[in-house]
C-alpha cells in the first residue's frame, strides 16, 4: 500500500484535508480531476453568513454553535464546534505560511463588495479586498473611486456605484468612476477587449508597467483616497504589486471579485497547493478516480482514468469531489448520483422537487443541499447499505447544508476536510 | 396623454403583425404597430420553425399544402437570411402503417410538392444519426425558418419605410364610435396612456384575438391548442426529419442554428390557460421517447430547454362549439360579420404563411382605405436578404477578424453585416461565446431593432441561447444595455435578473445532467458571487 491517505478531489476541502494529513507525517496523495471551485469563487471564506430566516449573521461561530445544536445532519454538527474553530485557525495559519494573509474581523463577520455593489458577509477575506480597513476610510469621510480597465468586458463599475449608493454606509459618500487605459499596450496585443482577468493580471505582474498604471490611477481617481479595481492585481506577486501601487498613488487600493477566472480564488488555490507539496504531499493533477470496489464495506482500491493496469490503494480515502459543478454529483432525468462509488445520496426522488419555481427564490434550490449521505464520522454508505469505514467525505459533495442560502460553502469545505484528516490521523495512531 | 394619428393600426408584433406593417408601408400607407411584449414573443417565438414543404398536410388538407409550398418558394427568395434550405425527410418506422408513404407521395403530387422517394441507404447517408430500422424514406423540400429574425426583419423594413413599431405597449381598449372603430387606446412601458387613431385597425394578436374582439364589444371564439417542444443541445440532424404517418405527437425533429428541436405535443387548453407556458414532466417523456424513435441519439444528448406555444385556432362562423374550427387562414371583416366597420381580424395559418396572411389582411385594409396599390412583398427581399455576400468577399472585407465570427453575424443578419461589423477591435470582440455574438451586433440590435431589455436582445442576437444559457454573457449584456441602450445601472441589474428568471423557465423542466450542472454554476455566480438578490424573504406568487 503506497499511501496512508488518498484524497480524491483537490478543491478547498481536499487540499485542507491533504495538508493536515501531510503535515502530520502521513504519506498523502491528492488526485485532482480538474479545476476546482476556487477558480470561480469570491476568494473570501464564508463561515456562516445568513441564519435560518435569511437575516445577516454578525457572529458566525454563534451561528455554527446553533447549527451544531439544532441540525445534526449538518456537516458543522458532525465536525463539532471546536473542530470548526480549530479548522479556521489551521487554515489562517496555513495560508499565512504560504504568504497569503487572510484577514478576519475578530469573531465578527465583515463584508466585502461584490461586482454588483452589493455587500456580502464573510468570515475571512484577503487583505486586498474592501474589508475593515476600507470601512475605516469610508467612515472617516474618504472619497471613493471605482475604476475599471478600459474595455474589460467582465466588469461594469456603474452598477457597483449605483448599488453601493443604496447602502446607508455609502449613501452620502462621494463616489467617482474612473478608467485605466494603456493604449500603447493595446496595440501590441491581439484583442485586448477580449481579455480575461488572468490576462490583465499578467500586465500587473510586469513590474515596469506599474508606474504607468499608477499614473493612470492617479489621473482617473483624482482626490479619492480609496480606489477599487476588479480583482486582477496579479496571481503571484500580488502583495508587492499592491504595495507598490499604493506607494506610487498614495491611495488605499482594493479589489472587487468579478467574473471567473477568479484571481482571488486562484491565489488561495496556489497557496494551498504550495503548502501541501511543501509538506511532502503528492499532487496528481489531471487524474480522475473512475470507480472502486466497496462490496465488503471497505473500499479496496480505486481505478483511475489513466492508471490503466495498476489500481491505486491506500489505508484511508477521502471523497472530496465537489458538487454537480465539479462532477462530484451527477444526475439523469430520474435521479441524483455519486458517480465514482455510487454511494447513497440524500436527494428527493421526484425531479420536480429538485428546484424552486423562481431562479432567485428566497429559499434557494433544494438541489444545493443534496449530496452524499454520511454518518457522524463522515463515512458514506454503499449501495447495499453498508457503512464504508475507510472512506471519509468532505466539502461540497456532502449533503445537509445549502452553501449559498446559509453562506457557509468555504467554511464547510475547510472544517469537514480538517475533521476528516483528524479522523484518519486518529485511526492510524490506534 | 399622447395621441397619434395614422392610417392603419396593427395590433400584435408576431410574424403576422410585422408582415402586415411591412406590407402596409410598402403600399404607401402610414402604420403603427402595437405589441404588448416584444416582437415574436407570442406564438411566433414558440414553435419549431419548420419551413413546411406542405408535405405534412398533403394527405388531409390540400389547400394548406399548396399554400405552404408556394410560400416556401417565396421565402427562400425574399428571406434568405432567415431560412435554411435544409431539405427534409419523411421516414417510416416498422410500427407505422406503410400505406401512408404511398398516400403521401400521391398527395404531394396533387399539391405540386417535389417529393422524391429515396432508398433507406441514401437516407442514412443524408442523415447518419437516423434510426437505421426505418423502412422507407421520402425527400421533400422542407427547410427551417428563424421566427425571431423573420419578424425582426419585417419590422425593420416597415420602420425604415416610415412605420412606427411600438413594443412593450399594450392595447387595452378599442376606441369605438357607434358602429365604427376609430382607434385603440394603449398603455406604454412607462405606464403612460397613448391613444392612436386610424382608419382601419387590424387585429393580428394571434390567440389573444378573442380578448381584442371583446374589447371591441364583439365575440370571437378561439380554441387554443397547446404544443410543447424540447431543444436538444447540438445540431443532431442536418435536415428536417418527419415521421411518415398522420400528424401526431413527437414526430418532427427540426435543426436550427446550433441546436435541434423535437416537437410537438398537442393539447386543447381552456382559454384562461393560454398564458401557462409550463411544460410537464409527462410531456418531456413523450417528446424524448418519440424523438428517440427517429434519432436514437436524442436521449443521450443534453436537453437544453423546453417550452410551449399555443396555436391560435379560430371558430370562423361565429358559433362557439368548436366544430367548425379552421386550421387554415381566417380573415374576418367585422363589418360583414358583426356590423362593426374599421376592424379586421387575421388569425390561424402558420408562421411560414405569415406573408400570405399579411397580404390578405392588407388587401382588405387597403380596400377599406381606398388604396389600390398591389402587394409586392413576394418580390422584394427583406433587409439583409437582398443578395448573398460570398465567403471570399467576407474574408477579404473583414480580414483579421475570425472567419467564424464574421460568418455567424452574416448568418443572422445577412447583408446587414456591413452596417454591423467594423474592423475596430472592440466592435468584434465576443460577448456571448457560445453563439458568437459580438459587441457590434449587440450595439446594432439595441440601436436599430427595438430592444428594450435583455430578453429582447436575446431574440435579436441569440445572446444566452447556447449551452451555457447566459452564464457570463448575461452580465456583459446588462453592462452593454447601459452603454448603448440608455438603461440606468439599476435598471440594467433588474433586467439581468429578469433575464435569468426567463431563462430558468425553459431550463427548469429539463433540469438534469449538464443542465443541472450549468444551473448550479449560474446560481453560484449570480447569487453566490454577485449577491444579486439577497436571500431574504421575497414573497412572490407562483405564477408566470
Ligand atoms: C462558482 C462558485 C463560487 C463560490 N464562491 C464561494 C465563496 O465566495 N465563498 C465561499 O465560502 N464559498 C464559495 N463557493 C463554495 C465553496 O467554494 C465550495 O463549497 C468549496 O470550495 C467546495 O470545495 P470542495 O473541495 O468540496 O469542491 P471543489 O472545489 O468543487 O473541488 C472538487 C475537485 O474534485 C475534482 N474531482 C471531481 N471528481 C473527481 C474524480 N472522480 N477524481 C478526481 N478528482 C475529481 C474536481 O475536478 C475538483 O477539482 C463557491 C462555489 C462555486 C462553485
Ligand atoms: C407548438 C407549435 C408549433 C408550431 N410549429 C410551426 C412550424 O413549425 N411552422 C410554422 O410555420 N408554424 C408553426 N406553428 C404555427 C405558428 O407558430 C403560428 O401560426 C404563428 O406564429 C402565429 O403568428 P401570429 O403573428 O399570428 O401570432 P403571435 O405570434 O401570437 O402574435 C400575436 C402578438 O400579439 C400580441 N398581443 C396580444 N394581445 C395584445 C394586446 N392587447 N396589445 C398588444 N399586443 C398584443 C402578443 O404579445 C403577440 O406577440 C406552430 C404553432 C405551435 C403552437
Amino acid at each position: 500500500m503506497k499511501y496512508d491517505a488518498l484524497i480524491i478531489g483537490g478543491g478547498l476541502a481536499g487540499l485542507t484535508c491533504g495538508i493536515r494529513c501531510a503535515a502530520a507525517g502521513l504519506r498523502t496523495a491528492i488526485l485532482s480531476g480538474g479545476m476546482n471551485s476556487l477558480h470561480f469563487s469570491s476568494g473570501s471564506v464564508d463561515l456562516a453568513g445568513y441564519d435560518d430566516e435569511g437575516e445577516l449573521v454578525k457572529k458566525p461561530f454563534e451561528q455554527v454553535k446553533k447549527i451544531c445544536r439544532a441540525r445534526k445532519d449538518h456537516p458543522y454538527a458532525k465536525a463539532g464546534l471546536p473542530a470548526v474553530k480549530k479548522a479556521m485557525e489551521f487554515f489562517i495559519e496555513t495560508t499565512s505560511n504560504a504568504g497569503l494573509t487572510m484577514n478576519h474581523n475578530g469573531d465578527m463577520n465583515h463584508f466585502h463588495i461584490t461586482g454588483l455593489g452589493t455587500l456580502k458577509p464573510a468570515y475571512l477575506s484577503q487583505e486586498s479586498v474592501f474589508g475593515p480597513r476600507g470601512l475605516e476610510i469610508v467612515n472617516s469621510g474618504g472619497k471613493i473611486a471605482v475604476m475599471n480597465f478600459s474595455g474589460f468586458r467582465d466588469y461594469y463599475p456603474e452598477q457597483t456605484v449605483a448599488y453601493l449608493k443604496k447602502n446607508r454606509i455609502f449613501a452620502d459618500r462621494d463616489i467617482v468612476l474612473g478608467e485605466i487605459s494603456l493604449p500603447w499596450y493595446m496595440n501590441t496585443q491581439k484583442n485586448m477587449h477580449e481579455f480575461r482577468s488572468t490576462d490583465l493580471a499578467r500586465i500587473f505582474e510586469t513590474e515596469k508597467y506599474l508606474p504607468r498604471i499608477a499614473e493612470e490611477i492617479r489621473k482617473g481617481a483624482g482626490d479619492a483616497t480609496a480606489v477599487s479595481l476588479p480583482a486582477f492585481l496579479g496571481i503571484k506577486n500580488y502583495r508587492a504589486i499592491r504595495k507598490r501601487l499604493e506607494e506610487l498613488t498614495g491611495k488605499f487600493i482594493y479589489e472587487i471579485p468579478t467574473l471567473p477566472p477568479s484571481i482571488l480564488g486562484l491565489r488561495i488555490d496556489q497557496a494551498l497547493k504550495d503548502s501541501f507539496i511543501g509538506y511532502g504531499g503528492e499532487f496528481i493533477a489531471g487524474e480522475r478516480a473512475e470507480s472502486g470496489p466497496v462490496d465488503s464495506g471497505l473500499l479496496e482500491h480505486i481505478n483511475t482514468r489513466n492508471s490503466g493496469i495498476e489500481p491505486v490503494s491506500a489505508k484511508y480515502y477521502v471523497l472530496a469531489t465537489g458538487s454537480f459543478f465539479s462532477g462530484g454529483l451527477t444526475s439523469n432525468s430520474q435521479r441524483i448520483m455519486e458517480p465514482v462509488f455510487n454511494f447513497k445520496v440524500d436527494a428527493d426522488s421526484k425531479r420536480s422537487k429538485w428546484y424552486s419555481w423562481f431562479f432567485f427564490d428566497a429559499k434557494s434550490h433544494p438541489f444545493l443541499s443534496y449530496g452524499v449521505r454520511t454518518d457522524k464520522n463522515f463515512n458514506p454508505v454503499n449501495e447495499k447499505g453498508n457503512t464504508v469505514k475507510n472512506v471519509f467525505c468532505a466539502g461540497a459533495v456532502l449533503s445537509g447544508y445549502d452553501p449559498v442560502r446559509e453562506g457557509c460553502g468555504g467554511g464547510v469545505a475547510i472544517s469537514s476536510g480538517f475533521a476528516c484528516a483528524g479522523k484518519i490521523i486518529g485511526e492510524l495512531k490506534k | 396623454m399622447r395621441r397619434i394619428e395614422t392610417d392603419i393600426i396593427v395590433i400584435g408584433g408576431g410574424a403576422t403583425g410585422a408582415g402586415i406593417a411591412r406590407d402596409v408601408s410598402m403600399r404607401g400607407l402610414r402604420c403603427v404597430l402595437i405589441e404588448k411584449n416584444d416582437l415574436a414573443s407570442g406564438t411566433t417565438g414558440r414553435n419549431h420553425g419548420l419551413l413546411h414543404s406542405g408535405a405534412r398536410y398533403a394527405v388531409k388538407d390540400l389547400e394548406s399544402a399548396r399554400e405552404c409550398i408556394r410560400e416556401n418558394r417565396i421565402l427562400k427568395k425574399i428571406a434568405r437570411h432567415c431560412v435554411e434550405d435544409t431539405g427534409g425527410l419523411f421516414v417510416t418506422l416498422p410500427e407505422d402503417d406503410p400505406m401512408y408513404h404511398r398516400n403521401l407521395i400521391e398527395g404531394c403530387r396533387f399539391a405540386g410538392i417535389n417529393a422524391r422517394e429515396i432508398t433507406v441507404r441514401r437516407a442514412l447517408q443524408i442523415e447518419p444519426n437516423l434510426n437505421p430500422a426505418i423502412l422507407s424514406a421520402l425527400h421533400v423540400p422542407d427547410g427551417t425558418i428563424d421566427p425571431f429574425r423573420l419578424t425582426s426583419a419585417n419590422a425593420l423594413d416597415a420602420s425604415e419605410r416610415g412605420a412606427i413599431i411600438m413594443t412593450h405597449t399594450r392595447v387595452n381598449a378599442i376606441i369605438r364610435n357607434g358602429t365604427r372603430v376609430e382607434g385603440v387606446s394603449c398603455i406604454d412601458r412607462k405606464n403612460e396612456q397613448l391613444d392612436i387613431y386610424g382608419s382601419v385597425v387590424i387585429n393580428a394578436s394571434g390567440v389573444w384575438g378573442q380578448e381584442i374582439c371583446s374589447m371591441a364589444g364583439i365575440e370571437l371564439a378561439m380554441f387554443p391548442s397547446k404544443g410543447s417542444m424540447l431543444i436538444i443541445d447540438y445540431r443532431i440532424n442536418g435536415v428536417v426529419v418527419n415521421r411518415c404517418r398522420p400528424p401526431a405527437d413527437g414526430d418532427i425533429i427540426v435543426p436550427g442554428d446550433t441546436v435541434s428541436l423535437i416537437g410537438t405535443t398537442s393539447m386543447e387548453v381552456p382559454y384562461e390557460k393560454i398564458h401557462d407556458n409550463n411544460v410537464t414532466d409527462e410531456e418531456i417523456e413523450v417528446l424524448l421517447s418519440d424523438g428517440e424513435k427517429l434519432i436514437p441519439n436524442v436521449s443521450r444528448t443534453r436537453a437544453l430547454r423546453a417550452y410551449s406555444g399555443v396555436r391560435p385556432l379560430i371558430a370562423v362562423s361565429g358559433e362557439n362549439t368548436g366544430r367548425n374550427i379552421s386550421r387554415g387562414i381566417a380573415l374576418i371583416d367585422h363589418n360583414t360579420r358583426d356590423g362593426l366597420e374599421g376592424l379586421i381580424t387575421i388569425a390561424g395559418g402558420k408562421l411560414m404563411t405569415y406573408r400570405l396572411m399579411a397580404e390578405k389582411a392588407t388587401d382588405l385594409a387597403c380596400r377599406k382605405a381606398g388604396v389600390s396599390r398591389k402587394c409586392t412583398t413576394h418580390k422584394v427581399p427583406l433587409p439583409g436578404s437582398e443578395k448573398g455576400i460570398s465567403r471570399r468577399r467576407r474574408i477579404k472585407e473583414f480580414s483579421g477578424i475570425p472567419d467564424s465570427v464574421v460568418g455567424s453575424t452574416f448568418y443572422r443578419h445577412g447583408q446587414r453585416l456591413q452596417s454591423i461589423m467594423t474592423r475596430e477591435k472592440r466592435n468584434y470582440r465576443l460577448i456571448c461565446e457560445c453563439e458568437m455574438v459580438t459587441e457590434g451586433e449587440i450595439e446594432y440590435a439595441i440601436k436599430n431593432l427595438n430592444v428594450k431589455d435583455l430578453v429582447d436582445l436575446r431574440r435579436r442576437t441569440r445572446i444566452g441561447m447556447g449551452p451555457c444559457q447566459g452564464e457570463l454573457c448575461a452580465y456583459r449584456g446588462s453592462g452593454l444595455l447601459q452603454e448603448y441602450g440608455g438603461a440606468s445601472p439599476e435598471e440594467s441589474v433588474e433586467l439581468l435578473q429578469d433575464f435569468l428568471e426567463e431563462r430558468w423557465k425553459g431550463v427548469r423542466p429539463v433540469l438534469w445532467g449538464d443542465g443541472l450542472r450549468e444551473s448550479e454554476f449560474t446560481y453560484w455566480i449570480y447569487q453566490g458571487l454577485f449577491g444579486i438578490s439577497r436571500p431574504v424573504k421575497i414573497k412572490k406568487k407562483r405564477t408566470d
